[in-house]
């Protein structure tokens, strides 16, 4: 690097001339005005920080390949890979998953769907009432997510009675639901994205006599599709982490991988084996998407959400 | 709730957003942080609309009607609910239940539930927990933000790693706690019986010793909001004022504590508030990670809503319960909301 860095003494006054930087190079390079903190101090906690953040999951991976009667000895090795392949058995994993891709993935669809229908009207009009829409979309995010628990399951319950059919344990309650909790975000998301776009795209539409909605299909929604894809993505994450609504609201023939891997934990808990190594494989499998898909995704959303300040990330 | 304060606000005609992305569902989002930055200055400027073009205000329609039905409604039914004498026959015929007031809230705090404990200790568990949490893991996050600032070979590797232990599912995490904490065999009472520091049979998912089992747990899942929010503050500090400090000769303490930190603290309450909040929320860690029913010492506000009405059916005293949690909430709501107007 340079021979700043190799120097490594902090700069006490004295001015240097700082090299002009060109705003948004991508190949960064370490300069004093980077430096807040000593050297020493950045790179322990730096350190520190990493080991405590590695030593759970390197565990949890570690364990998912050792064989169950090792684990319940405490004990971890590399010889029980079968683990992965015992699980799908040991619990209804497959159907849980099969059942939070489609709980998860509908209701993402539908989440970003009405989000870009709520985002078009509010960056393309004025109407009274127009910022208080958009904080309180804001403000349902202060709401506790248990509190809303009781009053839904309530209110499912008396349509339940009313109209006579099954609902709760099918998927349209829990649909619905995850459906408005990824809503907010899908609808700012959108909304900071589609004030990127220039109005002249649409108004050239609808001067060749295309009505707003029409417009917003055929114009605006191909150009917004990096930020429909990366509102998907954080909705459908909503449905998949999420374990108190689907306790309640799911069956056992709808439950999510979350409630089967609740069960799964709780039916090894009394066992004279606990299959801890097949449940720590189930576990990897559940977080593996997860992490991959937000690792890919999270700058997008971040770059989304800003879009148009000044930030210029 | 939301709407007093928005009147309020509005009417005082408040220029700063106030917040940026939620950390919604199992806060599972990055802090979009920088959207505090295209607040008010882009929602002002919109054209009007020519004369005669169709206006499709209807496209909120539906996002309205789903906000309301699962949001809006619930809220002010559940405090109906705590109003009412509620079991698992008269649930669903609610209307028709009998009316008692504010029993249920006695109840919540003079009946133990089927965990041992009453409201009163619900709460002062949920509200340590929360705070806890967030006194410890605040100045970490501050602290990883700062170290990963300055570029150095590796560092995208790292700012990966530190992401994890928050994108990781609560579900998932707590699985893994649970087996971490095992008594004896767990990875824990391994270390610390080679420290000496502890015997090898303390018991982490029991007793009194479930309390800190839990806390460490949502600390090392949680601190990465906090780094996420104060890295995105980070970069809007502009250049020109780290390089002018330097220019003007200050020490690396000194551009921190003078030139950075200042600017960081808008960021910073919000996300302790929305930490705070997040924490005083969660349900999953404590259901997955210990056993049906928990330990008293784990016992917070979520859980006891969860078992009054779900193992003894208490509808009407758990929907009590949920009305007290609506209101411990708002209080770190409020002390935000009147901090960055003070600030103003």
């Amino acid at each position: 690097m340079t021979s700043r860095q190799a120097a490594g003494t902090p700069r006490q006054g004295g001015a240097a001339a700082v090299p002009p930087r060109r705003r948004g190079s991508r190949r960064w390079k370490a300069a004093d005005t980077d430096r807040l903190l000593p050297a020493w101090l950045s790179r322990t906690a730096l350190v520190v920080i990493a080991l405590v953040v590695l030593v759970p999951v390197g565990y949890m991976v570690l364990l998912s390949v050792t064989p169950n009667a090792q684990v319940a000895l405490g004990d971890v090795s590399l010889s029980g890979f079968r683990n992965y392949v015992a699980m799908w058995s040991a619990a209804p994993l497959a159907a849980g998953l099969v059942h939070t891709l489609i709980i998860a993935g509908v209701a993402a669809a539908i989440s970003v769907l009405l989000g870009l229908l709520a985002a078009y009207p509010l960056t393309r009009m004025r109407f009274a009432g127009r910022r208080a829409f958009l904080y309180s979309l804001l403000g349902s995010q202060t709401v506790p997510q248990p509190t809303l628990l009781l009053p839904l399951f309530a209110t499912f319950s008396f349509i339940q009675t009313t109209i006579g059919t099954h609902l709760i344990g099918s998927y349209p309650p829990i649909i619905f639901t995850y459906m408005t909790f990824g809503l907010p975000l899908s609808a700012w998301l959108l909304v900071a994205y589609l004030r990127t776009i220039p109005r002249e795209l649409e108004e050239a539409g609808l001067v060749d006599g295309c009505s707003r909605a029409r417009a917003l299909r055929r114009i605006v929604l191909p150009i917004a599709l990096p930020a429909v894809v990366v509102a998907f993505v954080f909705a459908f994450l909503v449905g998949w982490n999420d374990l108190l609504f689907a306790s309640v609201l799911t069956n056992n023939s709808t439950q999510t991988l979350a409630v089967v891997m609740q069960g799964f934990d709780n039916t090894q808990a009394n066992a004279t084996l606990p299959l801890y190594g097949d449940l720590m494989a189930a576990a990897v499998v559940s977080a593996l998407p997860v992490v991959v898909l937000y690792l890919v995704f999270q700058r997008y959303l971040i770059r989304g959400l800003s879009a148009g300040s000044m930030t210029g990330m | 709730m939301s709407m007093s304060t928005r009147s309020r606000t509005r009417s005082r005609g408040r220029r700063q957003s106030p917040a940026p992305a939620p950390a919604a569902a199992d806060g599972q989002q990055a802090g979009g942080a920088a959207a505090a930055a295209a607040g008010p200055r882009w929602i002002a400027a919109v054209p009007i609309l020519r004369r005669g073009a169709d206006r499709p205000l209807w496209m909120l329609i539906p996002c309205a009607v789903a906000m309301a039905i699962v949001v809006l409604i619930p809220v002010i039914l559940v405090v109906a609910l705590s109003l009412l004498n509620l079991n698992i026959g008269t649930l669903h015929e609610w209307l028709a239940a009998p009316f008692i007031g504010i029993r249920n809230y006695v109840s919540a705090f003079t009946q133990k539930s089927v965990i041992g404990t009453s409201a009163g200790n619900a709460i002062l568990l949920s509200v340590g927990f929360s705070l806890l949490t967030t006194i410890v893991i605040t100045p970490v996050g501050v602290l990883a933000a700062i170290a990963v600032h300055r570029p150095f070979r590796g560092r995208a590797v790292v700012r990966a790693l530190y992401l994890v232990p928050y994108i990781i599912p609560t579900f998932v995490t707590a699985l893994v706690a649970r087996i971490m904490f095992l008594n004896h065999y767990g990875l824990v009472d391994k270390a610390l019986a080679a420290l000496h520091i502890a015997s090898v049979n303390t018991y982490w998912l029991l007793g009194s010793h479930s309390f800190w089992a839990m806390t460490l747990t949502e600390m090392w899942a949680a601190w990465p909001f906090i780094y996420l929010m104060t890295l995105a503050g980070l970069q809007s500090v502009p250049r020109e004022q780290y390089e002018a400090a330097v220019l003007d000769g200050a020490a690396p303490a000194q551009t921190l504590r003078r030139v950075v930190l200042p600017q960081l603290s808008g960021i910073l309450k919000l996300a302790v508030v929305l930490s705070t909040l997040y924490h005083l929320g969660n349900f999953t860690l404590a259901y997955v990670m210990f056993p049906s029913p928990p330990p008293q010492s784990v016992d917070v506000l979520p859980i006891d809503m969860y078992y009054r009405a779900f193992s003894t059916y208490d509808f009407g005293v758990a929907s009590a319960i949920a009305v007290i949690t609506i209101v411990i909430f708002l209080i770190p709501v409020y002390s935000y909301l009147r901090l960055t107007r003070m600030s103003d």
